[in-house]
């Protein structure tokens, strides 16, 4: 028999969440000019020549601004996926799976671009 | 409570209705269109992730992205996406001003709940019409 | 997962139509379909029908309830006190918002009245909810003045513009209404603590005179207990009372980040 605030008070404060909290807000607002930069170049790339999408790609402003992009759209996925995990998984284990599987997708994702980025810059 | 003749033969409570019955306001809809629009993003991240790969990759395979993505289910895919990333910056932009103060009263928070909706819809037509009149596509 | 459907136990069966007892149609009549729950059979709750007379009813949506219990079905259940929305007792769910039944106007719902117990809620009987969990929420935030300093002889001192930070969170009458709103809350209403209680807390981490500010943002402090608030707004669109809670919520979350920077 547990009293109601035993239940509530639970294992009581992790002293933690408004560094995800900051780190969601941090990269949302660097996300706005890179969202708009990034609208502009896939508009401008719509049924663009190979040629074309590798020399914009190649170029280094152009690769840092995508890598940017990339990098911090995924670091924003992986925190806003904890929280949707966080609301509706509550199973210690599906629950710590879950996070694992986001964690490494994101990562292969994220490699996968760079490494793509690298070699158009090479091209 | 051990010594309550009732306390074993009562069933278990149910519980009360929830999603099913309760009202649907605006800013209900927006924020859960939020969610769902970050985990559609989420996936369109492979997508870009893919294309990326597809032009480093050489002529073949960046073809066949663009064959994909011209096909009428990648055209409709990719208007998804458009309103979808339309939204989830414009709707992030009013939790930033929710996040700074601003925007609370249940007025203000509908009308901004509203606009998104609309502002998202306008967008994302915007682009494509642009892509439909030949506008795009400047940087080739 | 989170169950998103009810469970089994819990499933609204349709109930029964309850007809007029006096005779003759009245001119001006509502139909109000109202959640029922009876634990002494243990059978699933059911939705009945109860035609109410408009002209021999009070305004109001308890009117209404009184009036059905009183005339048509004696063992009709619903909590209610003061009938003039400062005790929360009569918090419900009435055509699909979370309100006070006693300041809620029949004429202001179109259409037949439905009638709920609080969301997402364990069901003692028909529309009185169990609400352990929601009382323990407030008393864990330490809803009272916290010092360490001595007893001043007279009063904790306190100016009028000080005081005024307390308009709009003071208020509160415990009623329910919106943390029983907040989706995030039907997820997790196990450790998240709900609009209701988060409003109360910010009450005393703005009341000047408390002492424990850094203590309380410390128990506020974790991913479940504050940051499961969304800023989804139901809790500030059903309270019946007018209140804010998101608001509250927010200007706690700012403080959190002020206080790292």
């Amino acid at each position: 028999m547990q009293t109601p605030l035993h239940k509530v008070k639970g294992m009581g404060s992790s002293h933690s969440g408004t560094g995800h909290f900051w780190h969601e807000r941090v990269s949302s607002v660097a996300l706005i000019p890179l969202t708009l930069w990034f609208g502009y170049a896939v508009l401008g790339l719509v049924n663009a020549s190979e040629v074309t999408a590798i020399s914009f790609l190649a170029h280094p402003v152009n690769a840092i601004l995508m890598a940017a992009f990339v990098i911090i759209t995924l670091y924003h996925i992986k925190l806003g996926m904890q929280v949707i995990i966080d609301d509706y998984v509550h199973a210690a284990g599906a629950k710590i799976a879950l996070l694992l599987l986001v964690r490494f997708a994101v990562i292969a994702t994220g490699a996968a671009c760079l490494f793509a980025l690298l070699r158009i810059a090479s091209l | 409570m051990a010594d309550n003749p009732q306390a074993q033969a009562r069933p278990a409570r149910p519980l009360s209705p929830h999603l099913t019955i309760y009202h649907w306001a605006p800013t209900m809809l927006v924020s859960i269109t939020h969610r769902v629009t970050g985990v559609g993003l989420s996936v369109g991240m492979l997508v870009l992730a893919w294309w990326l790969v597809a032009i480093s990759n050489g002529p073949d395979g960046y073809q066949g992205f663009y064959n994909l993505v011209g096909s009428p289910i990648g055209l409709l895919a990719m208007f998804g996406f458009t309103w979808a990333l339309a939204f989830h910056t414009l709707n992030g932009i009013r939790h930033l001003a929710f996040d700074l103060g601003y925007g609370f009263k249940k007025e203000t928070a509908r009308l901004s709940a509203l606009l998104v909706i609309g502002l998202s819809l306008l967008v994302a037509a915007a682009i494509f019409a642009l892509v439909w009149t030949g506008h795009a596509g400047y940087l080739g | 997962m989170v169950e998103f459907t009810l469970p089994k136990n819990s499933k609204v069966k349709k109930g029964k139509v309850w007809s007029e007892t006096s005779g003759k149609k009245p001119k001006r009549s509502k139909d109000f379909k109202v959640y029922r729950y009876d634990p002494s059979t243990g059978e699933n709750p059911q939705v009945d029908v109860y035609t109410v007379d408009l002209d021999s009813c009070g305004p109001m949506v308890l009117d209404a309830l009184i009036k059905i219990k009183n005339e048509i079905d004696p063992t009709l259940s619903f909590r209610r006190s003061c009938r003039e929305g400062i005790c929360g007792s009569c918090a419900m769910n009435v055509g699909g918002t979370n309100t006070l039944a006693c300041t809620k106007a029949i004429t202001d719902i179109s259409g037949a009245v439905a009638v709920y117990p609080l969301p997402h809620m364990p069901v003692v009987k028909d529309l009185v909810p169990d609400l352990t969990n929601f009382y323990a929420q407030h008393a864990s935030v330490k809803p009272y003045l916290q010092t360490t300093s001595a007893e001043p002889e007279s009063e904790w001192k306190q100016s009028p513009e000080e005081r005024a930070k307390l308009d709009g969170l003071y208020e509160c009458i415990l009623c329910a209404c919106c943390s029983t709103s907040c989706p995030s809350y039907w997820w997790n209403s196990e450790r998240y603590l709900g609009p209701a209680a988060l409003l109360q807390s910010y009450r005393w981490l703005v009341d000047t005179r408390d002492e424990a500010v850094g203590e309380r943002l410390d128990d506020l402090e974790d991913p479940f207990s504050l940051y499961r608030c969304h800023t989804i707004m139901n809790c500030a669109n059903t309270c019946p009372k007018g209140l804010n809670p998101a608001e509250a919520i927010g200007e706690i979350k700012q403080m959190m980040v002020k206080r790292k920077a």
